[in-house]
């Protein structure tokens, strides 16, 4: 049975929900579960002050964590391996500075999703975030590997000063994309105007974003036919950087045509 | 030699020998059946015997779409070379030739996880001249190389496997179109999962011997002693009475089992559609780690 914890009682306060990993509570027993302790504002609580604890003591390296988390900042950050999903919405940044495993959030997500830790440089290094609602500014923020998709939108400045990894948004990503991009791609399954700069390239139908997409429908997410199979608009940038970044424009007349 | 009959086809009491070889599989795929076929018979060209052509190469069979990585109609090809630098070398210059050069297609490891591997995209990518660009996706890594059509996409290593190289069947009747008619049912029977026929259509009429009568240089020549015209010529004729027209099916596998059960289907095959006669090459059984006795493959598949 897979580690739970349900939300019983709203935080007076913001959580860092942090050592919520599975790497971290895989195999503890529930008491030691429930005696977790999480910054909680300026005080700390502990697990079982918050929540309910089913499946404890599990090998499996996976996590459920269920209810309305928004208050919660942090989920799955720098987690390295492992399942976590989220039934509910999670607050800002989850998935930070994460380097494996797979966090699925059921709902949707805040700001700086995936993205790096205030004032570090790297964000992500690896591991797969899927969104099936929107989120929140700054997504993928500094991001170096993986993959970060949401079914519904990003806010603005998705993919800010990324080194490479890829964001997807199937329902579009936010104004101000890219920013300070190296490598990275950025996939956005609606019509999108680039910063200035980046260049249109060419369109196509990129093979590695196909397979990409594929994964992101085993994840959870509503990847259409139409995007999978259409052509896809590249714009390279960000020219203030390398201009080895890529912002992938799905082509929805061409799909209504 | 006594060996048994099924049916109307004399079996020999005897055992076709062969070798370990490594092997990659590699999944081609591309927008339309067509294109994916088109590359993958490129691939496999020129890669008959290694004697000749340094590697052996065959589709393995078609993939439907929902079988393959990126969702497309595909193929899997398999190559067997003597080592894994072998198979490395050859995989390389065969995907850079004739899979990257063909229209929409994509490249893929076929043997996800295993415990050998060969660069492939690793490799590659230097074509992308800098311009390339590498993605990890669900813990592999491709390699997207920019070409005139758009990007070619390839896996960045393919693993590498041991199979097994050289097991055959010889198949004759006194007539070559029904000798090639038995060989052809053979052929059909023994494709499939784990099975490459390197030859064309699966069939080679010029089986050969180790070495030649004639050069101390040649590594192989014509196996005479299975030569039909040459019975009444030399006094060692392995040529049955009766027997005009002779077709050997080399098979290399993935596995013993595999290599077996292809010549059990193959045999089968062979005797319904008309062979008068079914026998398997050897040398003495000196030289290849595997024999695989035709007495072995009486019960049919």
């Amino acid at each position: 049975m897979t580690l739970t914890l349900t939300l019983r009682a709203e935080p007076q306060a913001r959580v860092d929900a942090a050592p919520l990993i599975p790497e971290r509570l895989r195999g503890l027993n529930a008491s030691a579960v429930a005696a977790v302790e999480l910054r909680c504002g300026r005080e700390t609580a502990v697990v079982g002050d918050l929540f309910d604890i089913s499946g404890a003591g599990t090998e499996e390296e996976a996590l459920v964590l269920a209810g309305d988390l928004r208050q919660f900042d942090w989920i799955g950050a720098r987690m390295s391996s492992g399942e976590i999903v989220v039934q509910g919405d999670a607050g800002s940044w989850a998935g930070a500075e994460m380097s494996g495993g797979a966090l699925r959030i059921v709902g949707g997500a805040g700001a700086r999703l995936g993205a790096a830790y205030p004032g570090a440089r790297v964000g992500m290094t690896g591991g797969e975030i899927a969104v099936t609602g929107d989120a929140g500014e700054e997504a993928g923020a500094g991001m170096r590997r993986g993959l970060v998709a949401v079914g519904g939108r990003t806010g603005n400045g998705a993919g800010l000063r990324m080194l490479a990894g890829t964001v997807i948004a199937l329902g579009g990503i936010g104004g101000e994309a890219g920013l300070g991009n190296k490598r990275g791609s950025l996939a956005s399954g609606r019509a999108l105007e680039p910063l200035p700069s980046y260049a249109y390239a060419s369109r196509f139908s990129p093979p590695a974003l196909r397979l990409q997409l594929l994964r992101v429908r085993e994840l959870g997410l509503m990847v259409t036919d139409a995007l999978l199979s259409g052509s896809w608009s590249r714009w390279s940038g960000d020219v203030t950087e390398l201009s080895r970044g890529e912002i992938l424009i799905f082509d929805e007349n061409e799909e209504a045509a | 030699m006594s060996g048994y009959r099924l049916g109307d086809t004399e079996v020999d009491d005897t055992f076709a020998e062969a070798f370990p070889m490594r092997y990659a599989r590699v999944v081609i795929t591309a927008a339309t059946d067509g294109w994916a076929l088109e590359a993958a018979r490129s691939m496999t060209g020129f890669a008959t015997s290694v004697i000749g052509c340094k590697c052996e190469a065959s589709i393995e069979r078609a993939l439907a779409s929902a079988e393959t990585p990126d969702g497309r109609p595909g193929i899997a090809v398999l190559l067997f070379a003597m080592d894994r630098e072998g198979v490395g070398k050859r995989i390389v210059e065969r995907v850079g030739q004739s899979v990257m050069t063909c229209p929409t297609t994509a490249c893929f490891d076929g043997l996800p996880g295993a415990e050998k591997t060969a660069a492939l995209g690793q490799t590659l990518r230097y074509f992308g001249d800098g311009f390339q660009a590498s993605k990890v996706i669900a813990g592999a890594r491709y390699w997207r190389i920019p070409v005139m059509e758009g990007e070619f996409l390839v896996s960045e290593s393919v693993g590498v496997g041991n199979g097994v190289g050289g097991g055959n069947l010889v198949i004759g009747a006194d007539d070559d179109d029904i000798a090639l008619a038995a060989a052809e049912a053979a052929a059909e029977a023994m494709r499939g999962q784990g099975i490459a026929l390197p030859f064309p259509g699966g069939i080679v009429r010029s089986g050969s011997k180790v070495g030649a009568l004639t050069s101390k240089s040649m590594p192989a020549s014509t196996n005479h002693q299975l030569a039909p015209t040459l019975r009444a010529q030399i006094d060692d004729t392995l040529v049955p009475d009766g027997v005009g027209a002779l077709f050997e099916i080399v098979i290399d596998g993935v596995s013993e089992d595999a290599v077996r059960e292809a010549m059990r289907r193959g045999l089968h095959a062979g005797a319904s559609a008309g062979a008068t006669h079914v026998t398997a090459a050897n040398f003495g059984g000196k030289l290849g780690q595997f024999h695989f006795p035709l007495s072995e493959l009486r019960d049919p598949p």
